[in-house]
């Protein structure tokens, strides 16, 4: 089963994420896509790891080429997140971009057929109504162009608001979940 | 407490004043002793590592309104950065002890927890 969760900053989709993972049997993988370039980007990892710990997560960094990826066993992973692994495949160290949806898309199938239950974390970052560079307008609507189809290849689809999840699409079983569409599902 | 939350100018106070608070009931973000307030995610904006205060002076208040700011690329600034991931998680602590959370798009309001009073 793929689960899609998106949201804007600070909504609570990793908790979310870690919770719905917590349901599901093991082994726990961790995909963190992000990074580490500086002091708050490293503080956020480590706030990550914190809410990990003790849930039986092995982390894995990957921050592009999830198609070369083996995971060692069959289980659950939770991939953090495509707005990273969508800027970590689209710029280069100049700036310089590609189109990162065949990348991205390509990678998250490979990652779901090694793994019995994926959860993808995503973000809303289209809603802002500001005018940014040509590179920044291009990753945006390449990301809304990937979330768009990951929606479509998922089984369930979560909008996170206020740490509330919203079921936008499907019945994720067993997770004691509520069903049918825009119904809060928390 | 109620928490009404939505993006700029999608009826928020609009729908305060569909549940019997007149405008001079809503404070513009600021704490006093009105019942309403109202622009929160300026004030986690203004002192993003003040909210744990913040939190607990707003679980007094009958109605709370946040805008919604996560939803858009994350600002090359660092206090934007900051606010902004500060008002998100000011909005989840809210949330878990609202009685009900409202969302606005459009206009429309959405109950996404609990029951209205």
């Amino acid at each position: 089963m793929m689960i899609l969760l998106t949201g804007g900053s600070g909504c609570g989709k990793s908790a979310y994420a870690e919770s719905l993972c917590a349901e599901m049997e093991g082994p726990r993988y961790y995909i963190a896509a992000m990074r580490p370039y500086g002091e708050e980007s490293e503080r956020k990892i480590a706030k990550h790891r914190r809410m990990r710990e003790g849930r039986g997560f092995e982390t894995v960094e990957r921050y592009m080429d999830l198609a070369g990826l083996a995971l060692p066993g069959r289980g659950v992973a939770l991939l953090e997140c495509i707005c990273n692994l969508t800027a970590n495949e689209m710029f280069d160290e100049t700036g310089a971009w590609t189109d990162p949806c065949a990348r991205v898309l390509d990678g998250v199938e490979a990652l779901r057929r090694q793994c019995r239950d994926l959860i993808v974390v995503t973000n809303d970052v289209g809603s802002d109504g500001r005018e940014y560079d040509p590179g920044t307008t291009a990753y945006i609507r390449a990301l809304g162009r990937i979330n768009a189809v990951l929606a479509e290849r998922a089984d369930a689809v979560f909008e996170l608001v206020c740490g509330i999840p919203l079921l936008k699409k499907g019945c994720p079983g067993g997770s004691g979940t509520a069903c049918g569409k825009e119904e809060n599902a928390g | 407490m109620v928490l009404i939350v939505g993006g700029e100018g999608s009826g928020k106070r609009s729908y305060a004043a569909a549940l019997g608070y007149r405008q001079e009931d809503m404070a513009d973000a600021c704490l006093d002793e009105r019942p309403v307030v109202f622009h929160v995610e300026k004030m986690a904006f203004a002192r993003p590592d003040g909210t744990e205060e913040l939190y607990r002076a707003l679980l007094e208040k009958e109605v709370v309104i946040c805008n919604e700011v996560g939803s858009g690329v994350i600002p090359i600034d660092r206090g934007e950065r900051l606010g902004r991931e500060a008002a998100g998680r000011l909005c989840i602590l809210l949330a878990r002890e609202a009685d009900a959370v409202v969302r606005m798009v459009c206009g429309i309001p959405a109950v996404i927890k609990g029951e209205l009073p």
